[in-house]
């Protein structure tokens, strides 16, 4: 069953993020909300890790946290809004939050 | 599609204005949402008594305003309403406590109603953190 992982604290500060990977597993998702979109930070170690996930692995980030921190939309990641977030949640099967 | 949205993290966390935005979408693309669950620190957010900055989002008052409009089932947690200070009419009696900070449309009841949704629910999300 494809899973989306929701994170949404900087990796950073906190290890959601890399626990969250070592689960990962083909076909599921990954949106990042929140101060996790500081993964996107370029030249960052997170940045490279998630440039480097394999292809089934689609990498989502929530467009207004990007443009709140200032961040551009790197191309192994799709922006989406809060409809966009809602189709997400019915794409994949169920949804993990990473609290 | 039936949607089961539970809160774990406090009013003036982003996360639970995110929930509310995400809430928002649910219905507007034409979903339904069988329960909201309001759990751990997220039980200030259904409190009547949090004030905002004049600058800042009312995030109680917009969940509350949400609720009603919608007529929703907005589920408070009783256990941890109840020892964080959130109670309503009935529980201050029972506890005799001077006062209460929980009013319609909230509900205060257990977690059995989470699980409950999440049975009902085609999918559940939960919003805490950051």
């Amino acid at each position: 069953m494809a899973t989306l992982h929701l994170l949404s604290r900087s990796p950073f500060t906190d290890t959601s993020g890399a626990s969250c990977l070592r689960l990962l597993g083909p076909g599921d998702g990954l949106l990042l909300t929140g101060d996790a979109v500081h993964a996107l930070q370029p030249e960052s170690q997170p940045f490279e890790v998630l440039r480097a996930l394999p292809a089934d692995r689609p990498l989502f980030a929530l467009a207004e946290d990007l443009d709140a921190r200032g961040l551009s939309t790197p191309d192994f990641v799709k922006a989406v809004d809060y409809a966009g977030f809602v189709e997400l949640t019915l794409r994949f099967e169920r949804t993990n939050s990473w609290l | 599609m039936k949607f089961a949205i539970a809160l774990f993290a406090p009013p003036h966390a982003p996360s639970s204005r995110r929930a509310l935005r995400f809430a928002e979408a649910v219905l507007a693309g034409g979903h339904q949402i069988v329960r909201l669950f309001f759990y751990q620190d997220a039980v200030h957010i259904a409190s009547s008594l949090p004030v905002s900055a004049q600058d800042e989002l009312d995030l109680p008052a917009a969940w509350r305003s949400f609720v009603t409009e919608h007529n929703l089932d907005g589920v408070v947690c009783i256990a941890a309403a109840l020892r964080r200070g959130v109670l309503n009419g009935e529980e201050a009696q029972r506890y005799a406590r001077a006062s209460h900070n929980l009013e319609a449309p909230w509900e205060l009841s257990g977690l059995g109603q989470l699980h409950e949704a999440a049975q009902d629910a085609d999918r559940l999300i939960c919003f805490g953190g950051d």
